[in-house]
């Protein structure tokens, strides 16, 4: 018997992928080829098309996975464990992404591949914690345990993540004065196109892969599930008197 | 009130089996005396040097030592079984968890206060005027990390590799108490007026009510099934 | 009111399957027996009844009370003696009742405490540490606990294991008193010759089926 969301899914899931691949492929034509250079950093602009909607969606991931878990916390349902279990992993993916494309796109602006700075500081701390939460789900033996206890950490990060970066902030604006930052930018309409093309691209995405990875989660420990029916009905019937 | 009382027979039972073994205390103490020494070979300092990066040295060896006595706290329930006993047991796991957070916290702070005159000694520090200040900055971050350690070592005591995943589950969300601590400890250690560095003070505090009363939220999940 | 009541319980490890469907009573006054081979799941049906595990599917109550929705008043009126002994090593015999019946939410007075450390036969060793006690020690040390914490339902997990002559005798005496007052008892065990002089009624736990058995059949030894 297969969820009735599981099926929603497999049902509607083609079109986040299709909207995902149409918005993604616009916003690079314009964003990499048709759009002009940018007046103030010039060509260098052009990865902050692919940067910007990357981070934007690992934060956005991160919310999910946040508020998936108190969901889980609260009502117990392992769909919704599985569906964190997914967020989490594709939220670390795009956390290396955006931190790669961060790290490129800060050579040539910054002049250095690595600078403390707070947006920086606290997405590799993103990263840290999301590791963490990966490992942790394989450290536990049962898996309900290690659901329920990644779902805490989860939690605990969320609400530890904000206060990360205000005091990196904070610290940074004591030692030294804040380098060049995003919020600066003027944003003109050549930008806004391709950024908002892409930035909608990379959330379907992220959607569709969530929907895809809580899919081949759920159906794993269904088939387990069955396996574990089967396995346990030669058990019994060995066993019975 | 049974809570409080739960909350006491918690922190009496800790503190005596601590008092009889010294078990914990001490691992605690020769860890931390080693990374003095670690770092004073590894940075050759004069005063000036030693001024700069002592606030740092010292949360360090703090928090690494405070990671030790946090990872004790529930491997001792281990012995004989007596997780399953206070899983079980009626009493409000909220309070088992404060009374857990107020023994780590006791260890921790001990430890540092007992560590702190080796710091004064080995880094030739001027410290008369500062030491009020630097006992409530101690306090402070010392029950921010027993915060949220308390309800890591918790969590990570029923899983595999428990000893690796403490500090790196905790040392990330830390960052906050960590980077106050060494600020304000800075600030007190330079002889700076109150109000330079008052603002990390606040930070300490607000990191130490969010997280003791999330942390006791979240407890009652760890140790229930 | 009945003391056990267990409808439909199933439990499984991750995808293997320990037990299902299993449905039962036990009233006040008894003593239940469950036995059954290694690995057959009767350490588990336990602990789901100690609320330290939470069952797959089905639920259960013990006096009335549901022990999933309702279990921090379950746990009020129950006791577990476990494998493991539940003892600090480093506290005395007498300190380690006053902490287990504190985080009870009981203060027994301290002739309370030597009368139950004297009913079990270590009175002697009231201010012994526990580092120092053998397991039969910390078994009976045990069993102290539940002369003072009067719980309404006694589990047991291999009571018998590591006592010698008078602790099972010791032992069988205050499961009796536990049902004079109307408790009810539910042990696992293997020893049967040890059990069957105090259950009133038992249980096979087998290839995740369990066979009822009334005092009777406990004693007729076909069944087993």
């Amino acid at each position: 018997m297969i969820n009735r969301i599981i099926r929603q899914i497999q049902r509607y899931k083609g079109w986040f992928g299709g909207a995902a691949a149409l918005c993604i492929f616009l916003g690079l034509y314009i964003g990499l080829l048709a759009s002009p250079p940018d007046y103030y950093q010039g060509e260098l602009v052009r990865i902050m098309y692919v940067h910007v909607p990357l981070a934007h969606t690992s934060t956005m991931a991160y919310s999910v996975l946040f508020f998936g878990s108190i969901w889980y916390l609260w009502k117990r349902d392992p769909l919704v464990d599985n569906m964190c279990q997914a967020s989490a992993s594709i939220c670390a993916l795009f956390t290396t992404l955006a931190l790669i494309t961060g790290s490129i796109w800060a050579k040539p602006t910054w002049n250095t591949w690595w600078t403390w700075d707070p947006r920086l500081v606290s997405f590799t701390v993103l990263l840290l914690i999301l590791g963490g939460y990966i490992m942790l789900r394989r450290l536990v033996d049962d898996p309900v345990q290690g659901g329920r206890y990644a779902a805490i950490l989860a939690i605990v990060g969320g609400i530890d993540l904000p206060i990360i970066k205000f005091s990196v902030e904070w610290w940074r604006t004591l030692h030294q004065p804040m380098s060049f930052s995003t919020r600066g930018v003027s944003i003109s309409e050549d930008i806004l196109v391709p950024l908002t093309l892409m930035s909608i691209g990379c959330w379907l995405l992220f959607a569709y892969m969530v929907m895809v990875r809580t899919q081949i989660l759920y159906l794993t420990d269904l088939l387990h599930a069955k396996k574990g029916r089967f396995l346990s009905q030669t058990h019994f019937s060995q066993t019975t008197p | 009130m049974p809570f409080f009382k739960t909350i006491r027979w918690v922190v009496w039972k800790d503190l005596i089996s601590e008092w009889r073994t010294r078990e914990t205390m001490s691992s605690m103490l020769f860890f931390a005396l080693i990374v003095i020494l670690v770092f004073s070979f590894s940075f050759s300092m004069d005063q000036d040097a030693a001024r700069q990066l002592i606030a740092g040295i010292i949360w360090v060896a703090f928090t690494f030592t405070g990671i030790i006595g946090l990872g004790k706290s529930f491997t001792s329930e281990l012995q004989n079984d007596c997780l399953e006993s206070l899983q079980m047991c009626p009493a409000p796991k909220g309070a088992i968890y404060l009374g857990k957070v107020a023994a780590n916290f006791l260890f921790m702070l001990s430890v540092e206060i007992l560590l702190f005159p080796l710091f004064v000694l080995f880094f030739n520090l001027d410290v008369i005027e500062a030491v009020g200040t630097l006992l409530i900055i101690f306090s402070l971050a010392t029950l921010g990390l027993a915060a949220v350690g308390t309800l890591f070592s918790a969590l990570t005591v029923q899983i595999r590799a428990r000893e690796v995943m403490l500090p790196v589950l905790l040392l990330p969300l830390a960052i906050p108490v960590m980077i106050a601590a060494v600020e304000a400890t800075r600030g007190a250690l330079s002889g700076d007026p109150f109000s330079f560095y008052s603002q990390w003070i606040q930070l300490l505090i607000i990191f130490d009510i969010i997280f003791t009363v999330v942390s006791f939220w979240l407890f009652e999940f760890i140790l229930d099934s | 009111m009945i003391a056990i009541q267990v409808s439909n319980l199933s439990k499984a490890y991750g995808f293997y399957r320990i037990f299902e469907d299993l449905s039962f009573d036990i009233h006040p006054g008894e003593c239940f027996a469950l036995f059954g081979p290694n690995g057959a799941g009767k350490t588990t049906l336990l602990r789901i009844l100690a609320t330290l595990q939470a069952p797959s599917q089905g639920h259960f109550t013990i006096f009335g009370q549901d022990g999933v929705a309702q279990k921090d008043t379950v746990r009020e009126i129950i006791m577990l003696i476990a494998h493991g002994s539940h003892l600090y090593d480093e506290l005395s015999a007498t300190e380690n009742l006053q902490f287990a019946l504190g985080l009870r939410g009981q203060t027994p007075s301290p002739p309370q405490i030597k009368r139950a450390l004297d009913r079990t036969g270590i009175g002697a060793f009231a201010d012994l540490k526990i580092r120092q006690f053998s397991a039969g020690m910390k078994k009976r040390l045990d069993f102290a606990k539940t002369i003072l914490a009067q719980p309404q339902l006694l589990l047991l997990d291999e009571p018998y294991n590591a006592l010698d002559h008078d602790g099972v005798a010791i032992t069988n005496q205050l499961i009796q008193e536990t049902l004079d007052r109307a408790g009810t008892v539910f042990m696992t065990t293997h020893d049967r010759d040890k059990a069957t002089q105090i259950a009133t009624r038992g249980g096979i736990l087998k290839g995740g089926h369990l066979q009822l058995l009334s005092s009777e059949q406990l004693t007729t030894d076909a069944i087993f």
